[in-house]
């Protein structure tokens, strides 16, 4: 039986200076020993618990795609003990792994649907794997138009800046960046997330919108989603908790009778507003 | 041979019983304390406790130590390592819970059995150890904080033991319920057998328990999930309610169903374990997050989560009260918070 408290041992093959604050950084791990990469097969939206013996585990979501094999990554903010060791870190180091864990976004329901992602700052990680997964050559007909809107507070605080390139040369997935405020070099369009989605207004015909940001932009995003017609169980987002063991035993990370790491992280609105509101 | 076993010792033999299970691997049983009888590996029989109302921690502690090591780690100097901590365990008899103890097991179970993750410290210890039941004495009176008979619980109930005690005068009647419990009363030659009227004593013994009193009210899962639901923000209650609480968390420790944890890293000198303590929703930190937000800043917060989990949360995910009416929170609680008149107030509102 597999003991879910031990981690699989990973090596740091890559790390990546996300933002001009130096303080988001993209991990690349892989897997230590070849038959825990099997074991660890996810679907985009779940998370695993980095761990770092003497500092501790710190639950992350997965920013790579299941499509991409060899590797897995996670973006992490230097925040607390075990993301400041995190960040301390140089390619090569050993470190550990748990997971997946989760519920993962809902795959099944978003097919054949006009998906609408609502991204802000750091939060766009599992929404990176999301996109990275729809746009992949094997998924891409299962989904409908992709619509993409990201906004981070200042160029230089935009993360996953090479792929949002590469996403813009793309002509079937329309993706939407800005800044609350550019700079010299920035041509691109400014304005908060909440306008932009208001602007580009995606049709709620057929269509489910992901949304993950901090709660400020959540809290002014969802209006907008509701004035285009859509309905609470096509909105759909990522709940974040202190959590611990990420299995849904420790029993912190409740909201009602739901475990956010275990019957979470991702609802959808209809399904959250039948939980209390404590979170 | 009869559908199950019943045998009988006199109590001064004990010994003799506790003895072979000591030879056969660990035997945990109450043993007298300071404060009051707590369940303890017992190194020697005579230290065996067993003219004790109720244990002061619950004995889930027997499955769910309050530190469990996960792993040992070395840190980078001279090399980095991690082992895994080996449980190896032996046979464990738990000997003498009452049956109210003994139904807290299986609802820990639904838990750390839960969405077909197994907690496999959890199960290692249970599948590994024989509970031996043992039914309250009827002849003394029931401790006012019990209220076990409200969650369906009877004094003298042998149901989720593998073997099941009465006390007969100054003799021990002991019943196989399982097949595992029965075996081991095979193998304990000291054991004599009983007769009719012992068979009779015991089937009496077991519906006076039924008929043995403490604090009663009629409660309905679904019913009390939903009120809990309907008064969760109910900020009159809840204030009033957590009034005096201090938020010192002890009756989560000595809860039988309370089982959060942390998971933390203790390195000293660059060695160190990883291991899992308990832990306590009536603690602020608990659900401190690194950004510093805390959706449970409040004292009355934390109580309610702690009630509704209990009566609420646990009934929609497990569809069991998470609660088995021993009365050991509210025999700790240094400021008299009592569950059941919580609920009691609930109900009425």
């Amino acid at each position: 039986m597999q003991n879910p408290y031990i981690p699989y041992p990973v090596e740091v093959t890559k790390i990546i200076t996300e933002v001009d604050t130096k303080d988001i950084k993209t991990f690349r791990l892989k897997f230590v020993n070849p038959e825990d990469e099997e074991k660890f097969k996810y679907i985009p939206g779940q998370f695993g618990e980095l761990s770092i013996y003497g500092k501790g585990e710190s639950p992350i979501g997965i920013a790579s795609s299941p499509t991409q094999r060899g590797y897995i990554e996670f973006t992490v903010q230097k925040a607390g003990v075990v993301t400041s060791a995190l960040h301390e870190m140089e390619e090569g180091t050993l470190m550990g792994v748990r997971g997946p864990m989760g519920n993962s976004w809902p795959i099944k329901f978003l097919e054949g649907k006009n998906i609408v992602i609502v991204g802000g700052g750091f939060a766009f990680t599992t929404l990176r794997s999301l996109i990275n997964y729809m746009i992949h050559e094997n998924n891409r007909k299962r989904f409908g138009k992709i619509t993409v809107i990201y906004g981070a507070r200042n160029p230089g605080l935009l993360i996953y800046k090479d792929e949002l390139i590469e996403w813009q040369k793309r002509d079937d997935l329309n993706i939407n960046v800005t800044v609350d405020k550019g700079d010299a070099t920035w041509k691109g369009r400014e304005g908060f997330v909440p306008t932009v989605c208001k602007e580009v207004a995606p049709s709620a015909e057929n269509a489910v919108t992901v949304i993950c940001g901090p709660p400020i932009m959540i809290r002014f995003t969802l209006p907008v989603f509701f004035d285009l017609g859509f309905k609470k169980e096509n909105i759909i987002t990522s709940l974040e908790m202190r959590m611990k063991c990420g299995i849904g035993k420790c029993g912190r990370c409740n909201v009602g009778s739901k475990y956010v790491c275990k019957d979470g992280p991702v609802f959808s609105l209809a399904e959250l507003d039948k939980l209390t509101k404590e979170y | 041979m009869a559908a199950s076993v019943l045998k009988k010792v006199v109590i001064e033999k004990i010994n003799e019983v506790a003895a072979v299970l000591m030879q056969k691997g660990t035997l945990i049983a109450p043993v007298k304390e300071e404060a009051g009888a707590n369940f303890r590996e017992i190194k020697d029989p005579k230290d065996i406790y067993l003219d004790y109302y109720n244990s002061i921690l619950s004995p889930k502690m027997v499955f769910f130590p309050q530190m469990e090591d996960f792993v040992k780690y070395q840190l980078a100097k001279p090399k980095a390592d991690a082992k895994i901590v080996e449980m190896n365990l032996k046979p464990a008899f738990l000997f003498g819970v009452r049956p109210c103890d003994v139904k807290s097991f299986e609802i820990l179970d639904k838990h750390f059995y839960a969405s077909g993750i197994i907690d496999t410290y959890w199960k290692a210890r249970r599948d590994n150890t024989t509970i031996i039941g043992y039914a309250f004495d009827l002849d003394k009176p029931v401790d006012s904080a019990d209220f076990y008979n409200t969650l369906g619980i009877g004094a003298a109930d042998p149901e989720g033991s593998d073997i099941f005690i009465v006390k007969k005068d100054k003799e021990l009647l002991l019943k196989g319920i399982t097949k595992k419990g029965e075996a081991l009363l095979g193998e304990l030659s000291m054991l004599e057998k009983a007769d009719a009227k012992d068979e009779k004593y015991f089937t009496d013994y077991v519906k006076k328990g039924k008929e043995k009193k403490t604090r009663f009210m009629k409660v309905d899962d679904k019913a009390v999930a939903k009120k809990y639901e309907d008064i969760f923000e109910n900020n009159e209650y809840w204030t009033k309610m957590s009034d005096a609480c201090l938020s010192c968390g002890v009756c989560t420790f000595v809860c039988p169903t309370c089982y959060c944890f942390d998971i933390c890293d203790e390195t000293i000198f660059g060695k160190g374990t990883r291991r899992r303590i308990w832990d306590a929703c009536m603690f602020t930190d608990f659900t401190l997050e690194t950004s510093g937000h805390n959706p449970r800043t409040k004292v009355s917060q934390r109580l309610r989560q702690k009630v509704c989990h209990k009566y609420s949360f646990s009934v929609r995910k497990y569809d069991v009260i998470s609660c088995v009416g021993c009365g050991r929170c509210t025999r700790s609680c240094p400021v008299n918070i009592d569950i059941y008149s919580m609920v009691e107030e609930a109900t009425k509102l």
